[in-house]
This record gives structure tokens, sequence and C-alpha cells, in this order.
């Protein structure tokens, strides 16, 4: 992959390398890593390593996959060390890797097994045990019931809502830098918002929040 | 304020959901939220989603996860046995790393003395040669004085052996 985000039009780039790397401090641990501090990589990887597994394992929802597509990611970043050019903040292009990545491996995955794994009702959460009517058991699998819920909900969705709903909930990303990472407008964006959340209120409001 | 769901501006609901807005702007909104139902719906829906995604962890980070990455990037470059070495220590803060890498150290004068035990023991060899030398000496000239000793007592004596 190209260590130069794409920029999607519409999106501005008036901000040139060195602004970039002035703001993005990650974007300075980039460029020393560049230049052959491994120490940095080291800083990065500790930085972003968690956000990027949880932002992979909530796409694909699988731990396994997850930290294989994460371990990609980081093994990409460091392979194309000597190519980056901070034209954009790191985690923009952190995780345009990883959206890159976990869709293309969503894809393989549809194609050779349908949406067998989704419908799968044999996922990792707890076993039922009907017989046990301790409260604490019973608000577990109360949990668990509606964590299912919400993760059926959000894989239900399509991949580009998905990605953009995890982006926006989880990571905390403005619009502009969810554009980037997508490689679409910022307008594209809210878009996908409004249609993912749509959908989620009409399969998630009606739960209760324990 | 103009009503968000008319001028379609939704992502206002989203981040007044979020607590993403400003006082100003939230108490703007629930002003409008007041009077204007389909907004109140939608905001109260949107705090359920957020407050069920909320509830969603993600499972922890395998501990080996550095090990492996670190492993995969060795096998596409050369490294050094220092930098494999030292790398662990270097991602870790002052107060951790420091008696780490004092233990470490420790375990690897250890494992040199349980490996090449032979050698001190060579190195002490020639400082037992040089005492038994000594102590042969000694007894040597021990005796020599003791046989001394008994020929000049015979000779005294008048011992036909001294003769």
């Amino acid at each position: 992959m190209n260590a130069q985000p794409y920029i999607p039009p519409g999106v501005s780039t008036d901000m040139g390398v060195a602004a970039v790397a002035a703001l993005d401090y990650d974007a300075e641990l980039m460029l020393r890593v560049k230049d052959g501090d491994g120490t940095s990589f080291g800083v990065l990887l500790e930085k972003h390593r968690a956000s990027v597994i949880h932002f992979t394992y909530r796409l694909v929802q699988e731990q396994a996959i997850a930290e294989e597509l994460a371990q990609e990611v980081f093994l990409r970043v460091y392979r194309s060390r000597s190519s980056y050019e901070p034209t954009a903040k790191f985690k923009t292009w952190l995780f345009r890797i990883a959206t890159h990545l976990a869709l293309n491996w969503l894809r393989d995955e549809k194609h050779e097994r349908g949406q067998e794994r989704l419908d799968d009702t044999s996922t990792d959460l707890p076993v039922r045990q009907v017989s046990d009517r301790r409260p604490s058991v019973e608000q577990e699998l109360v949990y668990a019931v509606k964590l299912d819920e919400v993760r059926r909900a959000v894989a239900a969705l399509p991949e580009k809502q998905r990605a953009a709903v995890l982006m926006h909930k989880y990571e905390e990303m403005e619009y502009t830098q969810i554009a980037r990472v997508l490689g679409c407008s910022e307008s594209a964006v809210k878009s996908l918002l409004f249609r993912a959340y749509e959908t989620l209120r009409a399969r998630l409001a009606h739960m209760e929040t324990t | 304020m103009s009503c968000p769901i008319e001028n379609r501006n939704s992502e206002m609901l989203v981040a007044y959901a979020a607590s993403q807005l400003d006082p100003e702007a939230a108490g703007a909104l629930e002003r409008h939220l007041a009077d204007c139902a389909a907004c109140l719906s939608i905001a109260a829906d949107q705090t359920a989603v957020w407050k069920a995604l909320d509830a969603w962890e993600a499972p922890p980070v395998s501990p080996d996860f550095n090990r492996r990455l670190y492993r995969r990037i060795d096998q596409g470059m050369p490294i050094s046995w220092w930098q494999r070495l030292t790398r662990p220590f270097l991602l870790m803060p002052l107060r951790q790393a420091l008696p780490l890498t004092a233990t470490a150290g420790l375990l690897l004068m250890a494992g040199l003395l349980l490996q090449h035990p032979v050698s001190f023991t060579r190195a002490a060899a020639p400082l037992n040669r040089v005492v038994r030398a000594e102590q042969v000496e000694s007894t040597l000239d021990d005796l020599d004085l003791l046989r001394q000793f008994g020929a000049a007592a015979s000779t005294e004596s008048g011992h036909p052996d001294a003769m």
C-alpha cells in the first residue's frame, strides 16, 4: 500500500507536509522511524495498538482475525517507512490501512462462507443456564443477550457504514478524518452515518441499558 | 433554533446523544426538544443506541502481540543480537525497565557461570599446585631436619650406627 494517504475529491489538501508533522506528534515519530529510529516505532505501536485491534475486532468480530489484521497493519506501516510522507494525520493513514485490510478480509470471507458466520448462534457468549436463578448470573445472561444483539446489529450494516460508525463512535474521529480514511467526501460520510444510525435506532433503541 | 430534522442536520442530534455538543448548543437544542416531538424521539433513540454501543467492549489484547509482530518484522530484515536483546526494554517506562535489566544481567551472569564452571576450576588449579609444592618442600625440609637431629643424637650417645 502506498504510504501516502488517499485524499478524496473535495477534501482540503492545503496542509503541507511540514504543517502536518508539526501538528501531529505521531507523524513526527513516524518521520523518526523513517530515519531509522526503531524506538519511535515502538512508541507508535504502544499508542495505537489497542485502538487498531479493537477497531478490526468490531469490524470482523473475531479476536484472532482482528489481531492478525492488526499485525499486518503495523507490519505495513514499518515496511513503508522509507516512503512515508506526512500529508495527513498519522492516525488517518493507520486507520486507512486497517480499514482496507479488514474490509478486504470481510469480502473474502463473505465470498467464501457467505453470511454463515454472522448467522451462527454459537458465539463466544456464556452458555445459558436456565435452572440457575442467581441474580448475578441472570444479569450476565441479559447482558450477553443484549451484547449479542448489538454485535449483530453492527454486523448487519453495510461495510462502509459499519466502518464509519466504529470510527465515529469508538475512535471519536471527525467527519473529515473518516472521509479521508474511507476515501470519500465529508458529505458522503454524513450520509453514511445518517443511514447507519437510522438502522441502529430501529434495531437497538428498544434496549434498556444496564 | 431551527429544527435539525427539517434542516437535514440530524448529526446535531447524534452529537447531542454523544454529549459532544458544547453547553450553549446543547441548551438551545434542549429548548427545541421541549417543543418538537420528532426530534425528541430521535434524540432519545440515539441516546439508547449510544449506550448500547458503549456496552460493547473489545477483548483484551494478547500479551504476545508485540513479540509476534517483531518476529514478523525480523523475518524480513537483518537485526543484531544486541537490538533483539534490548528492544523489549526500550518500550518500557524507566521504572520498570531498570529492575528488569538488572535481573536480566544477573540471570545472564548466572547462566555464564553455570555454562562454564570448568574454566573457573581450571583457573584455580595453578594455585593448588603452588600450595602443594610448598607443602612438599616444607615436609622435605622437616624430614631433613629430623634426619640431622637423629644423626646428632646418635653421635652423642656413641651409637655404632653413627660411626
